[in-house]
């Protein structure tokens, strides 16, 4: 067919791309402009987004998280809707900037062909869509929990190094930053917990399933352990400011790096 | 035909300014005076501590109207001594032009302030109640309003702060969600301490602490900051609440080092900490700035972000002047001045 869900992504990865370009020009004048232009474009980019995944799940009558490449597009799609929602409030509506380079990052990332391919694991479909959306929206939040520990930590140094466009920029100030990547944070540490109490829900459901030495389960639970130890270290021992910024961004960068390839390694989640 | 005879910052020092200013009380008076001696049909005054001007209407020829304004302001203040290029007198469009500029704040002192348009405002109103204004000032001085409101939101000419104060604040702005709880101590009761303490306050500040060498000093600052006064040796006592400090003191040696920071911090959970230190010699190890969550900018910081500011305010200028120049046009009488129009010349020879 020559409109898929495929071209639909594709328009929807222009979009992100010229996204992340205007970034490159915000911070060449310094973040001093407004970022309505980052909010539409985004906005653009989730139209043609949120059309991929329905079309493809029309076209093959299921939620579309059988493969990487749906489960990409998913956890994505929900990490732009929670911006979305978010950036209506004007003071936070700088977190599409920052956020444009990771999801054109990740959707580039998602056209790689290897990636959409079926697995050949059966579970009852209700379940299943409910452990990929818990995770989806948990990986939402802690994107989005990156880019503010990024914002952070950009404005951080600025206000160290005494450089003229901190009091320029319109980024939100720190104490707020470190507020929304903190709630954000925690919000996704319980959307994961429960997606791993799914997920036993699950592996019980499938019954030859070995849960506690798959790749992709233990990885889940390090990535699980980082981040309580993130809370622990913030609200325990009062490890916040730029030190907690820095994991937020850490940590959602680790994710990044070893998704694809703790996915590919376990039977499971790979065909 | 509209005329100004004034001076201003820019021509006169301050103990001649003085000498010309009119006190509110005699305003009324002097407008009268004005209309009655046939010097002008419509008058307006403004006398700030930086300029006195004659902004007036007159249907007589501008020389003529000039030279009568320059008596009868060396009258009204019994000054006698010659005058060279301290006052100027502009005519249309210049005038026009001059009344913009100022309604701007191009021709003031801190360059794009907006309190010129207060007092300007004030001023015309002054002169509208008390009926010495008509259709010509009248007219002049709502597009002097206007223009004002328009570069304000076409250009940059207010934006930022050009004062080592409300630097500060937006320092503080951009670290903590609100001032409105935040806890602000001063070590030290110096002058420039009290005005950024003042500026804190004003964008809501919850309360000031105050601490100097002499308590009486302090508890005197304190009580006009509406604060509490503490004695020196206590102010590390009370660090732990304390969001914002501006440190002001005397001392030859470092008030606070990291050393003694480091604790504090811990005590505060490592909140952030902003520290304006404008004491010279320094109050404040540089070396604190290490410290994650401390934020220190000592007085040449402040001033280079104010400078900074201003630098980016001067660029405006050009917008500025274009604007000026495109609305005074299409406001100015299309009939040509007899004397040298767009020429300002000195009033006393």
């Amino acid at each position: 067919m020559f409109w898929s869900d495929r071209t639909s992504f594709l328009i929807a990865v222009l979009f992100y791309a010229l996204s992340s370009v205007y970034t490159i020009f915000l911070f060449r004048r310094g973040f001093r402009q407004d970022t309505h232009v980052s909010y539409w474009l985004l906005l653009g980019a989730f139209i043609f987004h949120t059309i991929a995944i329905f079309k493809r799940g029309f076209t093959y009558n299921r939620c579309p998280i059988h493969t990487l490449y749906e489960a990409t597009l998913f956890a994505e799609w929900m990490m732009l809707a929670i911006y979305l929602a978010v950036g209506l409030w004007s003071r936070l509506r700088f977190l599409g900037a920052f956020a444009s380079p990771f999801f054109f990052a990740i959707s580039v990332f998602a056209l790689m062909p290897q990636l959409d391919q079926r697995t050949a694991i059966t579970a009852r479909e209700g379940w299943l869509s409910f452990h990929v959306a818990l995770f989806a929206l948990a990986y939402g939040a802690f994107g989005l929990s990156c880019v503010a520990g990024l914002m952070y930590l950009t404005q951080e140094r600025d206000l160290k190094f005494h450089k003229f466009r901190a009091v320029l920029s319109l980024m939100p100030p720190l104490q707020r930053l470190e507020l929304v990547a903190g709630r954000l944070l925690l919000g996704g540490l319980v959307l994961w917990t429960s997606a791993l109490v799914i997920s036993a829900v699950l592996a019980r459901q499938l019954g030859n399933v070995k849960y506690l030495s798959d790749p992709k389960i233990l990885w889940s639970f390090l990535v699980w352990g980082l981040y309580l130890a993130l809370v622990i270290m913030r609200w325990r021992f009062a490890q916040g400011g730029r030190r907690f910024a820095a994991g937020a961004v850490g940590t959602f960068v680790f994710v990044l790096l070893t998704y694809w390839g703790a996915s590919l390694l376990s039977p499971i989640h790979a065909p | 035909m509209i005329v100004v005879l004034g001076l201003s910052h820019h021509t006169a020092p301050v103990a001649l300014r003085e000498r010309f200013a009119f006190g509110e009380a005699r305003l009324p008076v002097a407008l009268q005076t004005l209309r009655e001696m046939k010097l002008a049909e419509e008058a307006v005054i403004l006398s700030t501590c930086n300029r006195v001007e004659l902004y007036v209407a007159t249907t007589q020829e501008p020389p003529n109207a000039l030279a009568e304004l320059r008596r009868f302001l060396a009258t009204c203040h019994d000054y006698h001594e010659p005058l060279a290029d301290e006052m100027y007198a502009l005519t249309e469009p210049r005038s026009i032009e001059h009344l913009f500029r100022v309604a701007c704040g191009l021709d003031s002192m801190v360059l794009g302030e907006t309190e010129i348009l207060g007092q300007l405002k004030k001023a015309y109103e002054f002169a509208l109640q008390a009926g010495h204004t008509g259709p010509s000032l009248n007219k002049a001085f709502q597009r002097a309003f206007n223009v004002a409101k328009h570069v304000r939101t076409e250009t940059n000419i207010q934006r930022g702060s050009v004062s080592v104060g409300s630097v500060a604040v937006e320092l503080a702005e951009k670290i903590f969600s609100a001032l409105t709880d935040r806890q602000v101590m001063v070590i030290g009761a110096g002058e420039t301490s009290e005005k950024t303490a003042r500026a804190l306050l004003s964008r809501g500040a919850r309360s000031i602490i105050v601490s100097n060498r002499s308590y009486e000093r302090a508890a005197a600052l304190a009580s006009e900051l509406g604060g509490t006064a503490i004695h020196f040796e206590e102010w590390s006592k009370t660090f732990a609440d304390v969001d914002i400090v501006i440190s002001s003191t005397s001392a030859p040696h470092y008030v606070l080092d990291r050393a003694k920071l480091e604790p504090l911090m811990r005590a505060r959970r490592n909140r952030p900490l902003l520290l304006i230190d404008i004491a010279v010699p320094r109050d404040i190890d540089p070396q604190v700035n290490f410290l994650d969550n401390v934020y220190l900018y000592n007085i040449d910081d402040l001033q280079a972000i104010a400078d900074d500011y201003l630098k980016q305010r001067k660029e405006e200028i050009t917008r500025c002047e274009a604007i000026i120049r495109e609305k005074a046009a299409q406001l100015s009488s299309p009939r040509p001045p007899p004397m040298s129009a767009g020429t300002a010349q000195p009033a006393f020879e």
